[in-house]
């Protein structure tokens, strides 16, 4: 009983960090984003009365239908579940032998609502923006799917905690470095940053998938990518950067945010100094990626 | 006149000759560079196809007269350009009014689409034999048979408005599906309606429908306004190179009214002409980065284009619309005082420009995203006629200030800088080359700026019935005015064709087999000019109090009473 109260405690925290901190990362970003520009910037807190005012709006809908005008809600549900799937400071509180399968699963799920959700609204901008995002989540999830199994080969587990636990204890190692800077480089693709935010594409296709979204349902999804962002990042610095640890909550939760804020950053920074690529461009880029990490899985086989 | 050019007019004659097959009923030079044949209209098309064929004249515009009252008739006129001799021809063809049909030049000279559609709508002379003969200008709800630009036809006349409308559009080729964009879309600021015809991402044709914002310019210009007015109109066609207009129609007044502008003011003309090139450049450059995703360029160097617009403030009190020209020269001189900022500025710029053309030179995602992509090969940039950059990029070595120099471009000429490729980079890099050599321009024509009057005495009025051609080399291209003087105090007919009319109907050629994502960044590397201006704010010198002033009170301050309830 105390058990499963402490795994639903600890659910909680996850998803508070998830939905409540995304925004305050996206509006530090926001501020590094203009000062490249030479701008002021909103202030940090920006997102969040974005959100507010979003979600007070009139719900214009392209349609009628139950899928377009459920999705949203769903789409940054998958999220908060991914959310609990990945440790954040302490192990995943959703914690199960193969829980790297599930994370894969969940974090594909999301951007299949996305599309199903941007079908529903008719719009042929949408269908672009879908069928574009389809092509990108084609070529960048193997790369993840690499990386952690990467880890798992070497940790022996498909469970991310037990990636951990041997990270900790090993120290770094070629094979993880290599997946780790693989699992960076589709980071920027996930996050739906440029130079590979096609599928939103603003001047091409008007926002594709998000183009006939509008007030709430627009929030849920805007906040659903800040969360992505946010969780996604969290994974890439427990599994492939756990040091140091603590064995306190509160410390490593603490190391953590400030690693995550690190790597996104890193992720703003390419966003800003680069224009959009194009969809065949980006996918033979992603190809290339994909094919140097299996290198990483080599390094492992051989125990570097 | 050189040897050559006495040979080229020989040559024309010539082919006019064969050509017209005994139609040609007259042939003057009324200027020592502009030749004015005039033949029977079943000739029109042989005689163009002769000029531009065999000749390589270039064509640059058609005009449409209502001159019943003056001598029963209608007149379509072709103009054409011979770039290498500094000459420009006139054919022109009389239609009675019983008979309004002329034979469609297009077929042989692809770049009179638009021109000749554009007559159809405006005076209704039929362009017989046109491939698209659709409407092209007049509002889809405008009533069949109704021309405004007809001597009868009074210029606050509104037809009847209709609800639910179309524009004809192609239907989509079997097996495409249609992306439309516009008439309101992102990227561009003006409306104006696509329609792509896509497979997957690629786009195998395009349709479409413009002149949303046709303001109907050139009807007040031989209607309401008077020769002297009419440049602060002329420079209000375009938000951002509206000196240029203004100064095309002044040069067309003065040549046909036979007035030397003095050489001061053609200087400072100069001047301001290339300082709007570098503002517009620098705008253009954001643009396109912000097209394609690529914030940090447009944050940049519309940073860097702001001091130049503080230049331009301070030399003729606006950051734009200068209101500086007039006919004869200028209204304002240039301040002595302001000589050593403009030098500052024009280093600092030079400076800032330089280094972010090498950041775009050395940038591979942003050369992957322009280089191979809207290709406009050399062919089809003659053949749609387009000009300016695009053209230049296209290794088609047109401008008009090299060609029909005008202002002081004979005494400072500027370098012209060409590409071969014809694609969206190739425009990138003649833009940015340009850029650094307006600066130079500037520099020059300041250090030999003249002493003198700055505006020419005219103590005669402009006689009627000539005929005046201006060309000027616009950011975006070469604009054109054509002038035909009037009786009383305005002209008889003022013809605007501003660069992007020519450069726009280049687009079908150039998005052509690429992908829907390089439409937005083709159609930018154009350079479409769009205008918007709604308001007005005003500062109190003395107390630093700001009043914006709204749509409906600059209504009530411009129409007062006489159009209240009328207008809309």
């Amino acid at each position: 009983m105390t058990q499963s109260f402490a795994v639903l405690l600890q659910c909680l925290l996850n998803v508070a960090i998830a939905l409540l901190l995304s925004p305050l990362y996206e509006g530090v970003l926001r501020k590094v984003r203009a000062a490249i520009h030479s701008r002021i910037g909103p202030p940090i807190t920006q997102p969040y009365w974005d959100l507010l005012k979003l979600l007070g709006k009139e719900d214009l809908r392209s349609r009628g239908g139950a899928v377009y005008a459920s999705l949203p809600p769903l789409v940054l549900g998958s999220l908060l579940l991914l959310a609990t799937l990945v440790p954040m400071g302490a192990a995943a509180p959703l914690s199960f032998a193969g829980d790297m399968i599930a994370v894969l699963y969940v974090a594909a799920m999301s951007s299949v609502l996305v599309m199903l959700n941007a079908f529903a609204s008719g719009s042929p901008y949408a269908y672009v923006g879908s069928s574009r995002e389809m092509m990108m989540a084609l070529s960048v999830e193997p790369i993840l799917a690499i990386a952690l199994t990467v880890g798992a080969f070497k940790a022996g587990t498909l469970a991310l905690g037990g990636m951990l636990a041997f990270q900790v204890q090993n120290g770094p190692s070629i094979s993880m470095t290599i997946a780790g800077l693989a699992f960076f480089l589709a980071l920027q693709a996930q996050s739906g940053k440029l130079p590979f935010d096609i599928a939103e594409a603003d001047q091409e296709i008007m926002g594709g998938p998000l183009v006939e979204q509008s007030g709430p349902r627009l929030a849920l999804l805007r906040w659903a990518m800040w969360t992505k962002q946010l969780v996604l990042a969290f994974l890439l610095v427990e599994v492939f950067l756990p040091w140091p640890r603590f064995g306190i909550l509160p410390a490593d939760l603490a190391a953590s945010g400030v690693k995550v804020l690190v790597v996104l950053l890193l992720v703003e920074v390419v966003d800003v100094v680069n224009p959009r690529l194009r969809i065949d461009q980006a996918m033979g880029y992603y190809v290339r990626v994909a094919l140097s990490s299996l290198s990483a899985l080599a390094f492992a086989v051989i125990g570097k | 006149m050189t040897t050559e050019q006495e040979h080229t007019l020989r040559t024309v004659h010539q082919v006019t000759a064969e050509r017209s097959n005994g139609a040609l009923l007259s042939a003057t030079q009324p200027y020592p560079d502009t030749l004015h044949l005039v033949v029977d209209k079943k000739a029109m098309r042989s005689v163009a196809d002769g000029l531009v064929n065999q000749l390589q004249a270039r064509f640059l515009i058609s005009v449409g007269t209502d001159r019943r009252p003056l001598s029963g008739d209608f007149g379509i006129i072709h103009i054409f350009s011979l770039d290498r001799d500094h000459l420009y021809v006139l054919l022109e063809s009389p239609i009675p009014e019983d008979d309004l049909r002329v034979d469609s030049i297009t077929p042989v000279v692809p770049g009179a689409d638009w021109a000749e559609r554009e007559f159809q709508d405006a005076v209704g002379v039929h362009p017989e034999g046109h491939p698209d003969p659709r409407r092209l200008l007049l509002p889809d709800d405008w009533p069949e048979g109704i021309h405004p630009l007809r001597r009868d036809f009074p210029y606050n006349f509104r037809p009847p408005s209709v609800e639910n409308v179309r524009p004809k559009m192609r239907e989509a080729p079997t097996g495409t599906s249609v992306l439309p964009m516009g008439p309101f879309f992102p990227v561009l600021e003006e409306p104006a309606y696509w329609r792509l015809f896509v497979e997957g991402e690629t786009i195998v044709g395009c349709d479409t429908r413009l002149f949303y914002n046709h303001r109907g310019i050139e009807k007040l210009g031989d209607s309401v306004l008077t020769y002297s007015q009419i440049p602060f109109l002329a420079e209000r066609i375009c938000g951002i190179c509206g000196f240029i207009h203004s100064t095309c129609y002044c040069q067309a007044v003065e040549k046909a009214a036979g007035i030397q502008v003095p050489r001061r003011a053609r200087y400072i003309r100069t001047i301001m002409l290339e300082l709007e090139r570098i503002h517009s450049h620098l705008l253009w450059l954001g643009i396109a980065g912000h097209i394609i995703g690529f914030e940090t360029v447009l944050m940049q160097t519309w940073r860097i284009r702001e001091p130049v617009m503080w230049l331009c403030e301070a030399i003729s009190g606006n950051r734009k619309t200068y209101g500086m020209n007039t006919i004869g020269g200028l209204r304002r001189d240039l301040p002595d005082e302001v000589r050593p900022e403009l030098l500052n500025t024009l280093a600092t710029v030079e400076k800032e420009t330089i280094a972010v053309r090498d950041a775009i030179i050395g940038d591979s995602v942003l050369r992957a995203r322009t280089e191979g992509v809207g290709i406009l090969t050399s062919e089809s940039a003659r053949s749609v006629c387009v000009v300016g950059p695009p053209a230049r990029a296209s290794g088609v070595a047109i401008d008009a200030r090299i060609d029909h120099p005008y202002a002081a471009y004979d005494e400072v000429p500027p370098r012209i800088v060409t590409q071969e490729t014809g694609d969206t980079w190739a425009r990138v890099v003649v833009r940015v080359g340009e850029l650094v050599e307006s600066i130079r321009l500037v520099r020059e024509a300041l250090s030999a700026l003249p002493v003198g009057p700055i505006c020419a005495e005219i103590t005669e009025e402009i006689p009627p019935g000539k005929v005046g051609i201006s060309v000027v080399e616009a950011p975006r291209g070469e604009a054109i005015h054509f002038v035909m003087t009037g009786g009383d105090n305005r002209p008889y007919r003022w013809r605007v064709r501003a660069p992007t009319y020519a450069n726009l109907q280049a687009l079908p050629a150039a998005v052509m087999h690429g992908t829907i994502a390089d439409v937005p960044i083709t159609l930018g590397s154009l350079d479409p000019c769009f205008s918007c201006t709604e308001r007005l704010e005003t500062i109190d010198q003395r107390t630093r109090t700001v009043r914006i002033y709204s749509r409906a009170e600059l209504l009530e301050m411009s129409r007062g009473n006489r159009l209240r309830g009328g207008a809309r």
